[in-house]
């Protein structure tokens, strides 16, 4: 009792004056309020001025500091970390997490809103001043982070506790809050992006009502990636907890999720940043394939489709991510798509990128490759062996040539007569594909001939006619459409 | 001998390359213009058809751009096409439907207005109600604003489907009204703008997503244009004072982006009483990146207000001329130049002078150089008399070490003696700057100056050219200071040989370059015939002619091969 008479007097001094900090931090241990609430006998009633203590320490964590700099308010912000402290290590005591911490839900949910909701900071590199000549610092620090990760760490918690409920928690995770939840992953703090993906995950975890509505955010997060923003730092953190997501799907797949597969998972793969997060990406694909085979096709079909241009790199990734899900396809499907999928490996052999050209030798290591090879004969061989043949003769790099040699033989052994039928083909049509500008453009003498008979004839129509632009040249494959028409670039 | 057009259209599009098939769409006007309408309508659109759901984006595109010429080859049955266009704005890649949108507004122009009233608006309330594929809800929005206008009876359906899509929960929609809310407005009757617009523009602008509270701006100051003062002051103050203490950064950067316009939009009126307060804010916000961007809009802003509340700003600008952030300042400076301009000079003077003098010697040279440049400004405002004040800063900017200030300085010099055109003035406090582009160890500082040399000298005459600055070049040639800085004198005697009559080319300039011909550098000897054919234009006595030529006529064998080419060009012509 008279522990309880000095806090009561305590409390109201405190909160007349907040800026007196000295008077409080004199009499504190530790860790006062454990200290206060193990003496609390009946844990189902807890005294006034304990709750009030707790009530206003949260408020005090709700209040907005500027932590970009460390000289303003350093007295408050230590005390604000001192409480977040003693915030967290309540959560330890089950017994007061039912009866402080679940009934004040809506004030932490709310400090907790209050501290990480913020608009993000672009994290600007060390050189302030624009003189040229300064180096560039890759380490990307907010500086605001020391103080943001105990909230993390308090929100973190809160919701791996088991005492906090579904019902209890449902109420506050809105479509509005996971949406400005999600807005966080684009962070450029990756200490931050991993906090948000372990709350996220436990969240999508935990609260099984709201797992429709987050998974509807995430996808609007994706598409805002796909078709308007180009660039979202959390992508890769993101996917690891649809992977994960994924992986509970149960079979058969839900409609909603094959659509989810082709309008976001396919169309990722073709965004300029797809780099950053393609290994999740890739294990995700591969997820959806191993709960449903038949989507393998679509994802041949998405990844020949927006085949990277002018970037090995990323060209490497997908020669990766075909040969894998290749093996997932069952090979009857593939037809119409085997004449794209040959000639893109044709021109990846054939290419300048000496990587790249390794990568795709190596689908010619693969047994179910060449299974698909040999399905396919009437098509594959008539395409692979003349130009695999010229390439072995004239490239350039010795191990490379030293392999497509090897190539042949392994055609060869196949079917000998096939191999020797496609050689000895008088006119390969496929030869194009490594041929240079001019012989190509020989190629097309023809049908260029009957474009301009026939514009000749649509003048003599209409006067006014005017003569189509066409975007691309034959020594000029990038068009006029995409900006990069300035006569700089020539491609082939 | 002749095709079938539609045949080889058809052949090409059996190319396999990507590239190939988008340029023969691109040619498909050819085609459309030899098959008539009857012949499209049967034949190519039902090959279309078969195109969308097997071609690549790239050929789609080209597509939706060549279905947009078609229609201007049959604009009476354009209508046609549409079936296509619908689909492709319905399309996933981005420009495919941007580009179906844009082709779709070409047909609408060959439509009666009640063809827009029965097929267009059907057709976008259609895609506007597409729950599964969002792209159609964009593409409707995009499609709204031109049409708008010519719906008739319709108007009405659009406006409420537009407000609809105000409170859509999928973000990709809502930022697309957001952009193009100003734009609708545009074509609305006022009354429908403040009943029907302003509520969900309120709510807009209070989204929870930052991006599409900043997308608001552009539609915020768009409205302002053609709401009055009154409607101003009720519906769009309050939300740009909301947007102005925005939490996100990016919001108050995009208004500080278009404050100025804002600011012409809104009226001088509601300009003087409450934006002043509003901007002072912005600028000084605690992001950098705004106050930045404040300060830019602020060169402009200033016009916008009233010249006795210009004195609000003063304080502020001399805040932000001692801000950390160098990108501030450099902006700053501008807006010190052209504040002066506005204000009473005595009231300049002692406000911002010393702040402005500040920034010239401040540590960024990007500061130095915008300083140097508004310095002019500056001294330009207060009048010739106070230049003495900032002369001696001029020439410590001189001696700056990086060459983009020294030019910068150098043209405020050019500058500043070209509108007081006091020949006292200039004499006493200018000149001496200006000579030092002679001896800059920059080429571009070197080049400056010798290119605004006539001006100068058509604004200060010959007495001065003569008077003065030659034996400034005399000089330079005489010290041995290397062959750059003598050949750029050289130039500068050509310069003043073109401004003065015979005789004193004759007396004065010729036995300079006289002396030069026989320079031991090659360039300063060819330079030196160029510049003693130029004199020769100009002097009359023969004797003297006579003589030129002859000392040209004994560099004809110079062992240099260059000198030798340029003494053969003079001698023949």
């Amino acid at each position: 009792m008279n522990n309880k008479a000095a806090s009561s007097k305590q409390t109201p001094a405190v909160r007349q004056q907040p800026q007196a900090t000295t008077t409080t931090s004199q009499n504190r241990t530790p860790q006062p309020m454990i200290q206060n609430m193990a003496r609390v006998t009946d844990p189902k009633h807890v005294p006034k001025e304990i709750r009030d203590q707790f009530l206003k320490k949260i408020h005090f964590c709700s209040q907005p500091y500027d932590f970009n700099d460390d000289t303003k308010n350093v007295k408050e912000k230590q005390e604000r970390s001192q409480y977040l402290q003693e915030l967290f290590d309540l959560l330890k005591e089950p017994n007061f997490v039912v009866n402080l911490v679940v009934p004040h839900l809506d004030l932490i949910i709310e400090m907790i809103e209050k501290n990480i909701f913020r608009p993000l900071p672009i994290l600007k590199k060390t050189a302030t001043n624009g003189e040229i000549g300064m180096e560039d610092d890759d380490q990307l620090i907010d500086p605001a982070w020391t103080h943001l990760q105990p909230v993390y760490e308090y929100f973190l918690q809160l919701i791996v506790n088991e005492q906090p409920d579904v019902k209890s928690l449902k109420i506050f995770i809105t479509h509005s809050f996971i949406q400005e939840f999600l807005e966080l992953f684009d962070s450029e703090e990756p200490r931050e992006r991993e906090y948000l993906k372990n709350i996220l995950h436990r969240l999508y975890a935990k609260l099984v009502p709201r797992r429709k509505m987050i998974r509807k955010a995430i996808n609007d997060c994706f598409y805002t990636l796909i078709h308007e923003t180009y660039k979202f730092n959390g992508a890769a953190e993101l996917l690891d907890i649809l992977a994960s997501i994924i992986s509970g799907f149960a079979v058969p797949l839900r409609e909603e999720h094959v659509i989810f597969f082709k309008t976001v998972i396919i169309p990722l793969h073709k965004v300029q940043t797809c780099q950053f997060y393609h290994e999740q990406l890739l294990r995700c694909s591969m997820l959806f394939l191993s709960k449903d085979p038949t989507l393998a096709t679509f994802l041949v079909e998405g990844l020949l489709r927006y085949w990277p241009f002018a970037n090995s790199a990323k060209e490497v990734m997908f020669l990766n991510e075909l040969l894998e899900v290749l093996e997932v396809c069952e090979i009857s499907k593939l037809e119409p798509l085997i004449p794209k999928l040959f000639k893109r490996l044709i021109k990846c052999i054939a290419g300048p990128h000496l990587q790249v050209a390794d990568r795709a030798m190596c689908f010619f290591e693969n047994d179910y490759f060449l299974t698909i090879l040999k399905s396919y004969k009437p098509f594959t061989f008539p395409l692979l062996v003349p130009v695999i043949a010229q390439i072995a003769d004239t490239h350039w790099h010795k191990v490379l040539q030293e392999s497509l040699n090897a190539l042949k033989t392994i055609l060869k052994e196949i079917d000998y007569q096939a191999f020797d039928k496609a050689l000895n083909n008088k006119d390969p049509k496929y030869l194009y594909i490594i041929q240079d500008a001019k012989n190509q453009k020989k190629d097309r003498q023809k049908i260029e001939e009957k474009w301009k008979n026939l514009t000749k004839q649509a003048i003599q129509k209409n006067p006014n006619f005017k003569e189509p632009i066409v975007p691309y040249s034959d020594t000029h494959i990038v068009g006029e459409h995409n900006g990069l028409n300035n006569g700089n670039i020539t491609i082939l | 001998m002749s095709e079938n057009p539609f045949e080889v259209l058809k052949e090409d599009m059996e190319n396999e390359e990507v590239y190939l098939k988008v340029n023969a769409m691109h040619r498909v006007k050819v085609v459309a213009t030899l098959l008539g309408s009857d012949k499209i309508k049967s034949q190519l659109i039902p090959y279309f058809e078969t195109l969308l759901k097997k071609e690549d984006d790239e050929v789609l595109f080209a597509l939706a751009e060549e279905l947009g010429n078609i229609a201007q080859i049959i604009p009476n049955q354009s209508i046609c096409l549409l079936t296509l266009l619908e689909q492709l704005a319905g399309f996933d890649e981005t420009v495919v439907r941007e580009q179906a949108v844009r082709s779709i507004t070409i047909v609408c122009g060959f439509l009666a207005d009640n063809e827009i009233a029965n097929t267009i608006v059907p057709m976008i309330i259609r895609l506007a109600s597409n729950d599964s594929n969002f792209t159609c809800r964009v593409s409707a929005v995009s499609l709204m604003c031109p049409l708008y206008a010519r719906a008739g009876n319709q108007k009405e359906k659009i406006r409420q489907k537009f407000t609809e899509l105000c409170s859509e929960e999928t973000p990709m929609v809502r930022r697309a009204v957001a952009t193009k809310i100003g734009e609708i407005a545009q074509f609305m009757d006022k009354i429908h703008v403040i009943q029907d617009l302003i509520p969900v523009l309120k709510q807009l602008c209070q989204d929870e997503q930052d991006q599409v509270r900043l997308l608001c701006m552009e539609s915020l100051m768009n409205i302002a244009k053609i709401l009055n003062s009154g409607e101003n002051k009720t519906n769009i103050l309050p939300l740009i004072i909301q947007s102005a203490e925005d939490k996100s950064w990016r919001v108050r950067l995009a208004l500080s982006k278009i404050f100025a316009d804002l600011a012409e939009a809104v009226g001088k009126e509601i300009a003087d009483s409450s934006l002043i307060q509003i901007f002072s804010n912005l600028l000084k916000d605690t992001e950098c990146d705004v106050r930045v961007i404040a300060v830019k809009s602020l060169a402009r802003f200033i016009k916008f207000v009233s010249p006795e509340k210009l004195n609000l700003i003063v304080p502020l600008l001399q805040l932000l001329s001692k801000d950390p952030f160098s990108q501030v300042k450099q902006n700053a400076c501008e807006v010190i130049g052209q504040i002066a301009t506005l204000l009473p000079k005595e009231y300049s003077q002692s406000k911002l002078q010393q702040q402005l003098i500040d920034l010239m010697a401040d540590d960024n040279q990007d500061v130095r150089r915008n300083a140097a440049k508004s310095a002019g400004q500056f001294a330009a405002a207060i009048g010739p008399e106070a230049l003495n004040q900032f002369v001696p800063f001029l020439k410590k900017c001189m001696d700056d070490p990086k060459w983009r200030v020294r030019k910068e300085t150098m043209q405020t010099i050019i500058q500043l003696a070209l509108t007081v055109k006091n020949p006292d003035v200039f004499n006493k406090q200018l000149e001496s700057v200006f000579v030092m582009f002679l001896k800059d160890r920059a080429a571009e500082v070197r080049s400056m100056g010798l290119s605004q040399l006539p001006a100068l000298i058509a604004a200060y005459k010959q007495e001065w050219a003569v008077g003065n600055f030659l034996s400034k070049c005399v000089e330079t040639l005489s010290k041995d200071v290397g062959s750059l800085y003598r050949i750029n004198a050289l130039y500068a005697i050509q310069q003043i040989s073109f401004a003065v009559d015979g005789p004193v080319a004759q007396d004065r300039l010729w036995p300079i370059v006289q002396k030069c011909l026989k320079d031991t550098v090659p360039n300063i000897r060819f330079v030196s015939i160029r510049v003693a054919k130029s004199l020769s234009k100009k002097i009359d006595n023969q004797q003297t002619l006579n003589q030129i030529k002859q000392a040209i006529n004994e560099l004809i064998d110079d062992p240099d091969r260059d000198v030798k080419f340029y003494a053969q060009e003079a001698l023949q012509n």
